[in-house]
């Protein structure tokens, strides 16, 4: 089993909210919590640029990480944060499913793409391709939400003081999308909506305002996504190929299953 | 039983008397084609021509989420989180759901009593409402058709009012604190009733009895029909979260900021998801999308032994809420060899 934080007993348990290439929207959602004050009396942040210029590299309980390692440097930054963290929580689309800098994953020559943007130019350091952190450390737990939801972040939070760690979610968005009341948008109006295959939390915000889901939180975990399935709805409402690819990949396309199993529902027709 | 008469024209104040005994609950629109049971302020806004709500009523006495109780860790107690609703009326419920409450309450109360449930339950005040059926009922095969019981007051449109049925003590309660409002029963209006029941029970579209289904589902297990139709599911759970009678649900602690207090709560499950048969040691009872799908199907027709009616009462709610369009009916037919 993952370690909780061990010293909370104790004492506060040392926090860190670190970014690598993300747009800082994760730490803005934490740093504006309505609990925020009572959050920072009951941790100690080592590291949360958002919070405090006093922040610095160095051994913490629980890391918080955002972004996706898109450069060399965010790599050397997230092995240093791994090896700092007792436990390490990624948290938002970039850091655990890459984010939509990842949109074109697999699809392009990234040297290629790389070159028509920075040319001959020198800058500072390397980059790579945009991936979720997972694919370079070991990540204990996963926060997701683009931006997480307030509650959510809340719990997880709470879950290490009290001593003992977060759940993860499994339900997809139809779940909360029911709950709320709001009737099947993909049913009565067929809309693109990708609520059925992806991790709930938000409540079915978007689907609220009548807007479907894009996916932002990510496919819902454990290769239970049926992507083959909703693809096929989407294929029968007229949707094309390309279309259903461009809309899972948003926020999906690191998921290993996606593109075979809507290649399958598409029969490999364009 | 006893019988009156409620005209159209006083159903209006009919209705502003329910309110009297607490929040209103009815069916009203939620958009071009749904209906979904909401608090009523403004008793117009009842659409008594619903088909079915996307959410059944089970979700005023069986929460979708709800704290079973608060927790201190330093004193080492728990704390009775129990929020009393008050006395609450759903007006509009139609058989089946008043059935699919049956079927609840032979989990949460005759079997293993469940306080929370059961506490609700009493709260409640049901006024059930005749309906007909379109293309997904088949409540009259679940024999959920007709509510014999289970109501306060029933109402069956007639061509000029509603003839009610009075069902309980409560029920009685209510008219005599109206009466004013109600007729006597009519021979004409018996004859009008009687030809409106023979005209519903026309409108449906199968008869057959499915009394030998459970053991054809045991039999069929390797029926191709499993392997085709799960391929189909995108286990949203939305036949589960729609369906009266579902009642499986999670519980999850979640602690508060100090490190010390909390609470428990617990929310509506659903067997189409992986961590539904997920126990310790990460074992899993329905490993595959294909066992979960097989599970409700087991589930609403073979593990009711010990009830005279089935665990699905007809409604239609899992096939038109189905995003990919599963047609459960159709399925149970198939494996029954009718279709």
């Amino acid at each position: 089993m993952v370690e909780t934080c061990s010293v909370c007993e104790t004492r506060k348990p040392v926090v860190g909210v670190y970014a690598l290439t993300s747009c800082y929207g994760c730490q803005l959602m934490i740093a504006t919590v309505e609990k925020i004050l009572q959050i920072s009396e009951a941790v100690t942040f080592k590291s949360f640029h958002m919070l405090t210029s006093a922040s610095s590299h160095g051994k913490v309980d629980i890391a918080f990480v955002e972004g996706s390692v898109s450069t060399e440097k965010d790599l050397i930054e997230l092995k240093q944060i791994r090896e700092d963290a007792t436990v390490l929580v990624a948290i938002g689309a970039c850091s655990i499913h890459g984010g939509v800098q990842s949109w074109d994953q697999g699809l392009r020559d990234y040297p290629e793409m790389y070159e028509k943007v920075y040319g001959n130019g020198e800058i500072a350091y390397e980059g790579l391709a945009a991936k979720p952190i997972d694919h370079y450390v070991k990540v204990d737990h996963y926060l997701p939400g683009c931006p997480p939801d307030e509650r959510e972040i809340v719990y997880f939070l709470s879950t290490f003081l009290f001593g003992t760690y977060p759940e993860r979610k499994e339900r997809p968005v139809c779940h909360e999308c029911r709950l709320a009341g709001n009737p099947c948008i993909l049913i009565e109006k067929g809309e693109m909506c990708l609520g059925s295959v992806t991790t709930s939390g938000c409540n079915a915000l978007c689907i609220g305002f009548g807007i479907p889901c894009i996916g932002c939180r990510g496919p819902t975990p454990y290769d239970t996504a049926s992507f083959d399935a909703l693809a096929k709805e989407f294929k029968r409402l007229g949707k094309t190929r390309e279309e259903v690819l461009d809309r899972l990949s948003i926020f999906g396309s690191h998921d290993r299953r996606m593109r075979q199993m809507v290649e399958k529902a598409y029969g490999g027709e364009k | 039983m006893r019988y009156l008469k409620l005209p159209h024209e006083k159903r209006r104040e009919f209705l502003i008397e329910l309110k009297g005994y607490g929040i209103l609950y009815a069916p009203v629109s939620i958009s071009e084609k749904n209906f979904d049971y909401k608090k009523v302020d403004d008793v117009d806004t009842i659409r008594f021509d619903y088909n079915r709500t996307v959410l059944p009523p089970r979700k005023y006495f069986f929460p979708p989420n709800e704290t079973l109780f608060k927790f201190d860790k330093k004193d080492c107690r728990l704390i009775d989180a129990y929020e009393d609703p008050g006395t609450f009326v759903i007006f509009g419920m139609h058989p089946c759901d008043i059935i699919g409450l049956r079927v609840l309450d032979s989990r949460f109360i005759d079997d293993q009593p469940d306080t929370y449930y059961k506490r609700r339950r009493e709260k409640g005040i049901i006024i059930g409402i005749d309906c007909l059926p379109d293309e997904y009922c088949f409540c009259n095969i679940r024999d959920a058709d007709f509510a014999d019981r289970g109501f306060d007051l029933f109402l069956h449109e007639l061509d000029d009012g509603y003839l009610i049925r009075v069902g309980s003590v409560m029920g009685h309660k209510i008219v005599d604190a109206c009466d004013h409002l109600f007729e006597a029963i009519k021979a004409e209006d018996i004859s009008v009733m009687t030809r409106k029941e023979r005209e519903k029970q026309a409108m449906f579209q199968h008869y057959e009895n499915w009394d030998n289904l459970r053991y054809l589902l045991e039999l069929q297990d390797s029926h191709p029909l499993w392997e085709r139709e799960s391929e189909k599911c995108i286990s949203c759970g939305n036949c589960t979260l729609t369906c009266p009678t579902c009642r499986c649900y999670d519980v999850q602690d979640v602690p508060e900021l100090d490190g010390n207090g909390g609470k428990r709560i617990r929310f509506w499950d659903s067997c189409q998801y992986r961590e539904h048969g997920l126990v310790a040691g990460g074992h899993n009872f329905r490993d595959t999308k294909l066992d979960r799908f097989k599970n409700r199907y087991q589930c609403k027709n073979a593990y009711c032994e010990t009830m005279t009616i089935s665990y699905c009462v007809g409604c239609g709610r899992c096939t038109q809420f189905c995003p990919t369009g599963i047609n459960y009916r159709k399925n149970l037919m198939e494996i029954r060899g009718d279709e």
